[in-house]
């Protein structure tokens, strides 16, 4: 397998420890983890972006236009970050409703076999106390729509690992409420 | 990481005393040796330095008693170590020594995007420069022999993208290195005069020959990546660039039609291997971030094709998709083949008309030095405000930060001001603002020659008691070490008075009419004739470092129908949790960035912002 996966969003939106998730998943796989995270300046409320590459790479850097799959935690971070997917990549976008988002490039990316899935993670997670699990709540989205190559049980496991004990109940709650809603829209 | 695996390779190595002062994208090298330290029971010395250049020192004395010691720093930090590092290269080591310096090509968090391996050149060290976390840890352990080999300091330049990458790496483990500690006195080099300068230095230039020849032999850093007989193209590439060009050559299918030397000890430069690979092709181009050490130093340039050409650009990070469209057009002018656009300008024109707002980065909500400030501003609407390096440069979208130049400056530009108004008979307030571990970094120098020329203005440190905007690492006025052992606590106003400073005055910043008070007070002293400079205490913890001090100050506020939406608190005061509503209407709080820090209300001026209790409500 080869998977070139970008994160973004803004500082506090639990970008790097996203990032962790799939890179312990890629080990817990058996493939080559690559990977690149900005740090510093965006750490104060600036943008935010990751890319991660599983399989066999060189560098850790995805090229516009070479990802598979962005993850986007904010609305405006996902125009800004669309560059990066392929043609016939998908977006999973944490949005209050795909209504307010920009028609044309909807349109646009619709041309390029993008398929772009909105989510508002925000809402789900502040339903179960948590808006910071939005994170992990579009993951678990992205899981129940069967579109990405990563099953539950594994990104369960990592979880386990990944998370600090006190966090580990709501994370797993936050999962599964993704993967309830990514599975009953599937197609 | 990148930092945690040449922190590995440090431990590995069998390093004994390891220093550094904080900087991105170097940080991380510390707390992860720390880790592995604590992880493996390790006797290592660990040491935040209040300096780069007082951890140089510290690390290259260490190996003069034949241990081996690294150094760690960003890339500016190599400036402030520069002294001890050209001087160094003379005199030479006996343990390893191996100083890492982080570049950062974008740049991402620094001043400048120089390129440190030009140090390697400037000083005549040699230089290891990895392209990937695994590279760069095998180079650390190959940094400490070729030191120990030739009695030489080795330079480890990772960028950003080496640093800060993710990749498996595999471990070995540490390899212990009993030595205790020996100095062997040999004043013709450790205090060499200058007539014995001129020895080392030709000794230097003949070890220098034959770590060149070491090079040339050497087949596991300076390699042939891809060496096919039919492709006319070569390009000679290092750092991160070299594995962003293979991603590129794979997907692309460029194998065969262009050749790849991959060098990873850039200096001294392997001429034969460069000489060779250029005879073999009817064009070579240089690709190397960030600058053109490899380049400047090949000797025949007839066939080069780089930045001395207008191949590759001058400045900015090189990206997958620069490197692209630099090879489509070296690919396109050679006549080899043409490759096809990936750009989608469409895309880009599309969220052009969008408008985005370009997200600066703020202080965090609640953040004591946004209050300290604030109060600057309302207290000397119209001074100068030179500042300093840290989180506190933010001020900036406060309009109370005029000047960032360096680590220090914040000092040495309000003297400057001063004496150049001053002599026109011109007497204007003059705030600097600096952080508490940029004082203890550069600070002191610059004000004892401040209090030593008579200058006059206010300085005001604002101690939140951490490094915060390189990660939390401790100061000398917490009194903790980089392994959380105890150090000897050097307090602010011990160390002010130190410096000659008459007046000091300590104050919490939350309390920003006390602040606006003392501020006052303190120009009035710098205007007497009998009088000095200034300094204020502004003394507040980081709110992410003591999440538990919130605790302390809650004060939760809410905001009434007073509110007109004149924007004042979200423009001069620019907390995050204070924004307009949807409609642009009023000022809304956001309750999930909101820390009840409660300085908000006294800012608007309308009395809008108000405690909630105040109101019976809460």
């Amino acid at each position: 397998m080869k998977t070139q996966i970008v994160l973004a969003g803004v500082g506090g939106q639990g970008i790097l420890f996203a990032s962790r998730i799939f890179s312990e998943l890629g080990l817990k796989l058996g493939l080559n983890v690559l990977g690149s995270e900005t740090h510093g300046m965006s750490q104060r409320g600036g943008s935010v972006a990751a890319h991660l590459k599983l399989g066999n790479f060189y560098g850790p850097i995805i090229r516009q236009g070479a990802a598979d799959i962005l993850y986007s935690f904010e609305e405006k971070e996902t125009y800004k970050t669309l560059r990066f997917l392929k043609r016939g990549g998908i977006c999973f976008a944490n949005l209050e409703g795909l209504g307010r988002f920009d028609q044309k490039v909807l349109t646009h990316l619709k041309n390029k076999e993008i398929k772009f899935r909105a989510f508002d993670a925000n809402r789900e997670a502040s339903a179960i106390g948590s808006v910071k699990s939005a994170n992990i709540v579009l993951i678990g989205y992205s899981v129940g729509t069967s579109l990405v190559p990563f099953n539950r049980d594994d990104i369960r496991s990592v979880l386990e690992m990944v998370s600090r004990k006190e966090d580990l109940e709501m994370n797993m709650k936050a999962f599964e409420v993704g993967i309830r809603h990514g599975s009953t829209e599937r197609i | 990481m990148g930092n945690v695996a040449i922190a590995r390779g440090i431990v590995e190595s069998g390093c004994h005393i390891v220093t550094s002062y904080p900087g991105t994208p170097s940080s991380e090298i510390i707390p992860a040796v720390v880790m592995f330290k604590e992880e493996l029971d390790l006797k290592t010395y660990v040491e935040w330095s209040t300096n780069e250049k007082v951890a140089f020192d510290n690390a290259l004395a260490a190996c003069l008693t034949g241990k081996r010691a690294a150094v760690a720093m960003k890339q500016v930090g190599l400036n402030v170590a520069s002294d001890s590092l050209m001087s160094s290269a003379y005199t030479g080591v006996v343990g390893g020594l191996v100083v890492i310096s982080c570049d950062d090509p974008g740049p991402h968090s620094s001043q400048t995007e120089q390129d440190s391996r030009f140090y390697g050149m400037f000083a005549k060290i040699p230089v290891f420069d990895p392209s990937t976390p695994q590279e760069a840890k095998e180079m650390v352990r190959a940094a400490f022999e070729l030191s120990e080999e030739f009695q030489i300091p080795v330079l480890l330049r990772p960028t950003i993208r080496v640093s800060h990458a993710k990749q498996n790496v595999r471990l070995l483990p540490p390899q212990v290195l009993e030595r205790s500690a020996h100095f062997d006195k040999e004043p013709d080099r450790w205090a060499a005069t200058p007539r014995y300068r001129l020895v080392l230095h030709t000794r230097l230039n003949d070890t220098l020959r034959k770590i060149q020849e070491k090079f040339e032999q050497d087949t596991r850093w300076n390699y042939e990546a891809i060496s096919s007989r039919g492709a006319s193209l070569g390009i000679i590439t290092c750092s991160a660039s070299f594995v962003a060009l293979m991603d590129l050559f794979e997907e692309f299918g460029l194998k065969d039609a262009i050749n790849v030397l991959k060098i990873g000890t850039p200096y001294p430069l392997p001429q034969k291997k460069i000489r060779d690979f250029t005879e073999r092709h009817k064009k070579v181009l240089v690709i190397e971030e960030t600058d053109r050490v490899i380049e400047s130093q090949i000797v025949d340039k007839n066939k080069v094709l780089g930045r001395l050409t207008g191949h590759v650009p001058l400045q900015g990070e090189l990206a997958p998709e620069v490197l692209y469209e630099i090879l489509a057009k070296v690919l396109k002018e050679l006549g080899i083949f043409t490759l096809k656009a990936i750009s989608d300008p469409k895309l880009d024109k599309l969220v052009a008309t969008l408008d985005l707002p370009i997200r600066k980065p703020t202080l965090c909500a609640g953040c004591p030095e946004r209050a300290a400030f604030f109060a600057i501003k309302r207290a000397f609407p119209k001074a100068i405000y030179p500042s300093d390096i840290g989180c506190y440069t933010l001020g900036l979208n406060l309009g109370a930060v005029d000047t960032v130049l360096d680590m220090g400056a914040g000092i040495t530009f309000a003297s400057g001001f001063y004496q150049a108004y001053h002599q026109d008979d011109n007497d204007i307030p003059i705030i600097a603002t600096m952080g508490d571990s940029t004082f203890y970094h550069s600070g002191t120098a610059s004000l004892l020659n401040a209090v030593y020329n008579n200058a006059r203005f206010i300085l005001v440190i604002l101690d939140n008691e951490i490094t915060a905007m390189t990660g939390m690492q401790p100061t000398p006025g917490l009194g903790i070490t980089a392994d959380g052992s105890k150090g000897v606590e050097i307090p602010l106003e011990e160390l002010l008075k130190g410096c000659g400073v008459k007046w000091v005055r300590t104050i919490d910043p939350y309390e920003v009419n006390g602040l606006i008070q003392i501020l006052k007070e303190g120009r009035e002293y710098t205007q007497k004739s009998d009088g000095g400079i200034a300094v204020i205490i502004a003394r507040h913890p980081c709110l992410i470092r003591y999440p538990e001090v919130c605790q302390l100050y809650r004060v939760e506020v809410e905001i009434t129908d007073e509110c007109n939406g004149c924007m004042y608190c979200v423009d001069f005061f620019e907390c995050p949790a204070l924004r307009p509503n949807e409609k642009e209407e009023i000022v809304e709080i956001d309750r999930t960035l909101c820390i009840d820090c409660g300085v908000c209300i006294l800012v608007c001026p309308r009395g809008a912002i108000v405690r909630k209790s105040e109101k019976g409500s809460g």
